[in-house]
């Protein structure tokens, strides 16, 4: 189960960087089309996570995200393993 | 930010490896002078045979440089030429005729400083002049220099790099259309302190391009690699090789500042701005060194 506030921080981070309505933002809703987002947005996409959550991510971390379900199980997973090896 | 096709670069240079590989054996073979005498018959071969490089170049010279038409002639040959010696002079240097070049070096303290430094660096050039020259010039800080470029452009050196046995100290980081694996090798390669070298002046296909005044007319810049520039937070130098006689070259070199009073333009417009500001003093003094054979301006 993925904490609600930990949706919400991430749901406010993506619709002030990309500048979309956050009404738009649903856990089914495709990531890409819905962020509209293209090979130089993937770069503020990966700064974005690292100053927000705190890691670093690799190319094969985006392989298998389609929704922003799959975005939030990735950034929650990320911090539980950030936080144990802590 | 918008995508523009208009005066879109196909993604891959003319020329073959088979072509690349005649002059290679040839400045082994019989040496630089007969490699410029072959060339001169080259070059004159391009202009009816390569007609939309020609056609830019004649567009470049009338409307850009304002020149009349004979001297235009003059100029589309010469241009030719230019760059068939920078290819001659860059694959002599690569196969360890350096010895046989003079190189001047016009690199103010700060951009030693962030040279000879621990830290990562993000190289901006062009496609004027001839930077792959001073390629081996950054070895001397000791650092690996990776160049970003198009796969399709890759590929078609490929081959010439791996009979030259250059492909490890060229180290690119092609650009695949189905994949954005070349960002993360851009960040983890300035993560290691190597040196990233992208050129600023070429839309790559589908890419986002900003309009800038550019030696007096508008014309569709990348915003790819002042993007990464300005995301990775890395120092930014502008890197331009000019030769300037026979045999004999300067680098020019200039450290990005960041405007002090950027108000709203995003930085990437701002590092792009002293981008375009630096290529365009440079071009304007060298404005025979300049290849980008397609319908640059807008």
């Amino acid at each position: 189960m993925i904490d609600a506030a930990l949706i919400d921080k991430i749901n406010n981070v993506l619709a002030e960087e990309f500048e979309v309505d956050i009404q738009k933002i649903s856990p089914e809703a495709p990531l890409m089309d819905t962020l509209d987002l293209d090979s130089l947005d993937l770069v503020d996409m990966v700064v974005l996570i690292e100053h927000n959550f705190g890691f670093t991510v690799v190319a094969k971390d985006f392989v298998g995200i389609k929704s922003f379900n799959d975005f939030y199980h990735f950034i929650n997973s990320r911090i539980d393993e950030k936080g144990a090896k802590e | 930010m918008k995508k523009e096709p208009r005066n879109e670069w196909s993604g891959k240079s003319r020329g073959g490896a088979t072509g690349y590989l005649i002059f290679v054996f040839i400045i082994k073979r019989a040496g630089l002078r007969a490699a410029y005498a072959l060339l001169s018959f080259v070059a004159l071969y391009f202009i009816p045979f390569a007609p939309r490089a020609t056609a830019s170049v004649w567009r470049y010279s009338r409307t850009i440089l304002g020149k009349g038409r004979a001297a235009s002639v003059l100029f589309v040959y010469r241009n030719y030429l230019n760059l068939g010696i920078s290819l001659i002079d860059k694959t002599a240097v690569s196969a360890g005729l350096g010895d046989r070049f003079l190189f001047e070096f016009d690199e103010p303290a700060n951009v030693s400083s962030i040279l000879s430094g621990n830290s990562g660096a993000v190289i901006i050039g062009a496609h004027f002049g001839n930077w792959e020259v001073g390629a081996p010039y950054f070895g001397k800080y000791g650092k690996r220099m990776r160049v970003v470029m198009m796969d399709a452009e890759f590929q078609s050196i490929k081959k010439v790099l791996e009979e030259q046995k250059q492909l490890d100290a060229f180290s690119p980081i092609p650009i695949k259309d189905d994949s954005f694996s070349h960002i993360f090798e851009i960040r983890d390669a300035l993560e290691r302190g190597e040196y990233v070298a992208m050129q600023g002046d070429r839309l790559t296909p589908n890419g986002k391009s900003a309009e800038v005044e550019f030696m007096g007319r508008r014309a569709l810049f990348p915003l790819g690699p002042f993007v990464l520039a300005a995301r990775f937070g890395y120092p930014v130098i502008f890197y331009f090789a000019v030769r300037s006689g026979l045999r004999k070259y300067r680098f020019h070199f200039s450290l990005y500042e960041p405007a002090k009073r950027q108000g709203t333009v995003r930085p990437e417009t701002d590092i792009l701005n002293s981008y375009t500001a630096y290529l365009e003093k440079t071009v304007k003094a060298s404005p025979g060194q300049w290849y980008n054979f397609y319908k640059f301006w807008l």
